[in-house]
């Protein structure tokens, strides 16, 4: 079987291998809010995000309140966890995906109105694949209503 | 086990038995490929959302899924070459590194692409995205530690150790979708239902893909292995003549 002097290097071994994952856990624990891409609309709600602050802010473009306008690319859309929403400004070409309902991820600033001023918006898609068929017979037993990726987690 | 196990040590019946495999796994490979990639690019459903971009899901996931299995791998021969000196664990340890690297390049290059056409960008710092590209410089980083550190020996109990450090950000890439928000989507739940989303249509024929790159992967890292074998055992008989013979 295993001689004594490879027991005790693979002792070695996973003894630094452990205390290295600790260290490192430990690390990414304190770091968590640093490491998140954006704020919910619950935390802007609270008070998390100074106005003028460059930050990103992630949430479902709420149904029903995109407005966009005729003659620019200009558009208005609120961006919604379901419990608070945060009104959106942006001027630009939007990403394919975006549409109502839909998660989305803005980079920009809110204004002294309280109205976020987006350089970018990303268009986040959630992990269900599925046909069209799929889906719209999912959608007829009313299913998928509840199906929101990005609810907050508190 | 054990007498299997050492019998593993030694390069020469490695190479033996590896060129037995390779047919073989060629062979599956091959199969699995044809029928994996005209499955997923031509049959594929059309995505209810994404339309025809979902399918570069076919090719991002295997290559991104075996991206993450070169570290743990590494972290196994290297722990094998470190107490056990074995000659053959420290070769996979090196060639697997380059390998590693170009999987994770392959994963990083073919997210991007599907993000630009679904997101609306090639790239954001994200807890996935940011911790796959700490993988690649991880890797690119063990090759330069090889190649920096002239005596064999020394070479490869760093690697090992550094294997062994690296993997912990494995974790970290897998559950980043979970622990923080990204943008990239967390883990998608295939499920059996065909009446419930991700259903069979969508993860057969990428299981197939999943298999056959896989089996690329496996492929790749004998081949490698053999010519480290050869190079390092090239003043051994068995070599000469073997190179002699062709």
């Amino acid at each position: 079987m295993m001689k004594p002097h490879r027991r005790k290097r693979l002792g070695i071994i996973l003894f630094i291998a452990a205390g290295l994952s600790v260290a490192i856990g430990l690390t990414l624990f304190a770091l968590s809010q640093n490491i998140d891409l954006f704020f919910t609309p619950t935390q802007v709600a609270q008070g998390e995000v100074n106005p003028g602050d460059r930050v990103r802010i992630g949430g479902m473009v709420r149904e029903g309140s995109v407005e966009s306008a005729q003659d620019s690319l200009q558009v208005r859309f609120a961006t919604t966890d379901y419990v608070h929403d945060v009104d959106v400004y942006y001027e630009g070409i939007l990403p394919d995906l975006f549409r109502e309902g839909q998660g989305v991820v803005v980079e920009g600033s809110i204004d002294p109105n309280g109205v976020f001023q987006a350089s970018r918006v990303l268009a986040k898609h959630d992990e269900n694949y599925m046909s069209p068929e799929v889906k719209a017979a999912l959608d007829a037993a009313g299913a998928s209503a509840d199906n929101h990726p990005m609810q907050p987690e508190s | 086990m054990w007498t299997w196990f050492h019998r593993l040590g030694s390069p020469k019946w490695f190479y033996e038995i590896s060129g037995r495999w390779l047919p073989w796994l060629t062979a599956a490979m091959l199969l699995f490929l044809a029928v994996g990639v005209v499955w997923a690019l031509l049959f594929v459903p059309q995505d209810y959302q994404q339309g025809l971009t979902n399918r570069i899901m076919y090719v991002h996931v295997p290559v991104a899924s075996i991206s993450l299995a070169f570290f743990p791998m590494m972290a196994v021969a290297g722990t094998v070459s470190l107490v056990w000196k074995m000659k053959l664990a420290d070769m996979v340890v090196k060639v697997a590194a380059p390998l590693g690297a170009w999987f994770t390049a392959l994963a990083l290059a073919s997210g991007s692409i599907w993000g630009i056409d679904t997101w609306g960008t090639w790239w954001v710092w994200d807890g996935r995205l940011t911790s796959l590209l700490l993988q690649f410089f991880l890797l690119i980083g063990m090759i330069s530690l090889r190649s920096a550190l002239e005596d064999g020996d020394a070479a490869a109990k760093a690697c090992a150790l550094f294997s062994i450090v690296g993997s912990i950000n494995v974790v970290v890439i897998k559950y980043s979708v979970d622990w923080w928000n990204t943008l990239h989507q967390p883990a998608t739940n295939f499920t059996a239902d065909p009446s419930q989303p991700n259903g069979p249509e969508i993860w057969v024929p990428l299981l197939l893909m999943v298999i056959a790159v896989y089996l690329f992967f496996i492929i790749s890292v004998i081949l490698s292995t053999r010519n480290e074998i050869l190079y390092r055992e090239r003043r051994a008989q068995w070599v000469e003549e073997l190179v002699s013979q062709s």
